[in-house]
This record gives structure tokens, sequence and C-alpha cells, in this order.
């Protein structure tokens, strides 16, 4: 009797115990009584996920060099045996130099905006289920990381650090329907709130009704207490008009495809921060038309939708003007 | 329970999340990715009834629960249910196809308790577009796992001989 009322019992135990957890994890934002179980999942499961993770991705560097069944002479063998061995090389370097590659575009976007930026890699993606986007990578605390923390590629935003242990992080990616952000339209002037949509586009609900969005308008983020300002998010693709008739909402191009991750970085730090001194009114000199030096152009960010680096705006050259005599 | 059959169970729930959250993850199919977990949970319930896939099920669920983006317990309530059901199934049927059933029904168990509880709570997440792409994505992918999983925990089970929660 397999349907005995020990097994029943076992099973309403069970649910109500799983039933109780959700209870008390609910809308407790990591602080709840579970917080420490969480942590302890992590800080057990952590290191296994960065060992297996970087295990599973160099066997995917690898994979081009895996070796086929070869049924000649044994020169042949030894030959193909070479070309294998080589072409694994081959496959590992070009994994490397990808990895080169990613690193150098973050090494831009330091330059471009100024952030200390740890750099991680991607251990793990997703979750049992397929209703959420996130991703493990394989720094932690240890590494000067914390919850909600700015987490972006060469290319732009990536999402924002939630549990953080000791040296693994998981990361609310920009997909994840939980996920949003403050966003600011560039040379619009119109501010919004982008949020993800699970496997459709992501959206931005923009405040004001007036200004005029151009397809291909790039999105950076306002900055707040978790996000750094100024860090690219996507272009505008096409804008439809809400029924309410006082916001209007857009879809957005990521510049980061998270289905694709490797290299990611984390800003740890918040922008150095020039001392603001008053602007102080200048007396008139005698020569009052000397300030009106010729401006040199506006460096503009326009970055392209795809996964090749966009040329970063170069420091603004002024021309040297000299006045004919 | 004997202590071989606690780090079977424990060893393949542990590799089992392992390998979904760092390979299967990053699996490039179109859709929701397959569910290791899920099927690993039928598997066992399918070796030793119900009171093996419930337990297997519950722990299973409360650690794919620790690595997730959501409250403690959803996949443990989920995933209890799948292996209490499931196990239900056993030896009703000998056929070849009856794992591939076994695990189809406790995909869609799995997916109408996860979004029962997801709508009582409130989840954003549970749209009926999500919803609808894991049930033509994920689901028919899960089928598919059958074959990989089920006759292996079927076997180890059987070859080890360590299936005092069969007789529960």
């Amino acid at each position: 009797m397999r349907d005995s009322r020990r097994v029943r019992l076992t099973l309403v135990l069970l649910l109500l115990t799983a039933f109780t957890l959700t209870a008390l994890d609910y809308n407790t934002a990591r602080s709840g009584p579970l917080a420490a179980l969480r942590r302890g999942i992590d800080t057990v499961f952590g290191p296994i996920e960065r060992t297996v993770g970087g295990a599973a991705s160099s066997v995917g560097n690898a994979l081009g060099g895996l070796p086929r069944l070869g049924s000649y002479q044994s020169e042949n063998k030894k030959l193909q045996r070479e070309n294998e061995r080589l072409r694994g090389i081959i496959a590992s370097r070009d994994g490397l130099q990808c990895q080169v590659d990613q690193l150098d575009k973050l090494l831009n976007l330091v330059a471009y905006t100024g952030y200390a930026i740890v750099p991680a890699r991607v251990v793990a993606v997703g979750a049992t289920g397929g209703f959420e986007a996130t991703a493990t990578i394989d720094a932690g605390t240890a590494d000067g990381l914390a919850s909600d923390m700015s987490v972006v590629t060469g290319a732009g935003l990536v999402g924002r650090t939630t549990e953080v242990s000791s040296h693994t992080a998981r990361v609310l990616l920009l997909a994840d329907p939980q996920f949003s952000v403050g966003g600011t339209l560039i040379g619009q002037a119109a501010l919004g709130i982008a949020s993800g949509n699970g496997s459709k586009p992501m959206t931005v609900s923009l405040a004001s009704t007036k200004s005029v969005v151009p397809k291909g308008a790039v999105l950076l983020t306002t900055g707040s207490d978790t996000y750094a300002p100024g860090i690219p998010i996507g272009t505008v693709t096409g804008v439809t008009p809400d029924t309410n008739a006082i916001s209007r909402t857009a879809t957005i191009a990521t510049f980061v495809d998270v289905s694709s991750l490797d290299l990611v970085g984390v800003i740890t730090t918040s922008k150095v921060r020039a001392p603001r001194v008053p602007l102080r009114p200048v007396l008139p000199t005698s020569t009052p038309c000397a300030a009106a030096v010729p401006q040199g152009p506006v460096p503009t960010y326009s970055p392209t939708p795809s996964a090749t680096p966009s040329p970063r705006p170069k420091a603004a050259v002024t021309p040297t003007v000299t006045p004919s005599p | 329970m004997t202590v071989q059959r606690f780090l079977l169970g424990t060893s393949s729930i542990v590799t089992a999340l392992l390998l979904q959250l760092t390979v299967i993850g990053r699996l490039p199919v179109p859709g929701a990715a397959p569910d290791l977990v899920l099927v690993l949970v039928v598997a066992f319930a399918l070796a030793e009834g119900p009171m093996s896939g419930m337990t297997t099920g519950f722990l299973a669920g409360l650690l794919a629960d620790g690595v997730a983006d959501h409250e403690m317990g959803r996949l443990a309530l989920a995933y209890a249910l799948v292996g209490y059901v499931t196990g239900m199934l056993q030896d009703d049927d000998h056929s070849a196809l009856q794992p591939f059933g076994a695990v189809l029904f406790g995909a869609v168990t799995w997916l109408l308790t996860y979004s029962a509880e997801g709508v009582l709570l409130g989840d954003i997440r549970l749209t009926w577009h999500a919803v609808a792409r894991v049930a033509v994505s994920g689901v028919p992918y899960d089928v598919v796992l059958t074959p990989f999983v089920v006759p292996l925990i079927g076997g180890l089970v059987r070859r080890l001989d360590l299936d005092p929660l069969r007789r529960l």
C-alpha cells in the first residue's frame, strides 16, 4: 500500500514547511529570518559553482580541438593527433583572445566613465524554472563587492548584484521583469524607468509626452543609490503612447546581450568627484572679447547596439586659433 | 535510511543543480532551458515511490531556492508535490513510454504549482507570455532529458539495492 497515511502525512508536512518558509521569506529584501540560511547555501555552493563553471567554460573553449576518429596508418594518426593538438591550442587561444578583447572594452569603459571596476567571470546562468534572468559571477565580498552594485560590460549595463557571498555574487540581469533602472535619453531631456520583460525586449516608460523621441536615441542610466550614472543601456527602437496619455513607452534594444555573457565588471566605487568651486563673477577687463574662443567639437557618445566596440570620445580637441593681425 | 542511500540522494541533487546552473542554463536553445532537477525528482519517484520522490523534491527544491532570486520554499513545495504525484504512478504501467509520460505529467504539475504560487505571491515574472514560453519549450525539453536521467537513477537504485524507502 503505497498511499499510506504516513506518506500523506509526510506530504502535508513537507508542503506546510515549504509554504511557511515562503511566507517567512516574503517581501524581506535579503534581511529576513531566512537570510542566514540563504547565505549558508551560497557560501557552500558558491565555490563549487566557481570551480565547475570555470571548468565548463574551458571545455567550451577547447571544443574546437576535439579529436576525431582516424582510421589510417600510424603516421597519419600521429599527424592527426598533432593537428588536433594544435587546433586545440588555437581554439583555447581564440578563447583567451576573446577574453582579452572583452577586458579591453571594459578598460575603455573605465577610461570613459571614471569608475573603478572589478572584473569577474560569469560562472553560472539562470535558475531552475526559466522565469528568472540571473547569473552568478566569481567575485564576492572578498573582492570588495556588496549587494546593489552596477554590473557592466564594455558595451553597457548588464544588471545589479543581489546576493553576495565571500567569493561569488548573484547578478539580476536587465532582462529580468524585477529589474528596473532610471534612464535618461541623451539629448532629449526625457527621463524614464526602464524595466526588463523576460524574453521580450526591454521597455522604458517615459515621463514626458511632449519631447520627440527619435529611433536610435541612446538611453543612459540616470544614477541612483544602486546604479552609477552614465552607463549606456540601449537604443530606442520604437515608441508607443500609453492609454493614460501622461506617459509613453519606448522599446529598447540593449547594448548587452545577456544570453552570451562571459567577462563582466562590477562598479565598486562611486565616481571620483571633482571639488565644486563656486563660480565667481569675473571683473571685465580691457579686452572683453578675448574670452570668445571658438569651441571644439562637442563630444557625443553614440554606441551601436552590437558587440563591436564603439569609438570612445577622445578628449575634445580645441583648435588653436591664432588671431590674424 | 542508510548512509549510502543518503549519499546517493545528496550527491545526485548537488550534481544535477550544478549541471543545471553551469551547463544547461547556458545551452543556446530557443525558449526556456530544460529543468534537470525536475527530471531527477521524477526519476527518484519512479524508482522508489512517492515517499522518496517528495523528500528528494523538497530537499532539491530548497537548495535550488537558496541559489535563486525568489522566496525560499517555492521550488521546494512545487518539487515535493511533483515527487508525490509522479511517485503514485510507480508500478502502474511498465511500458517503455511510462517514464516519458511521468516526466511530462511532472513538468506540467510543476508549472501549474509554481505559477499558482507566483500568482498568490504577486510575482511580476509570472506573465502569460512567460508561462506559455516555459510550457512550449521547457516542458518538452524536460521530456527529452528523460532517457538520460531516469534509467541512470533507476539503475543506481536497483544495483546498489538501496531502496528502503520503496516499501514505505
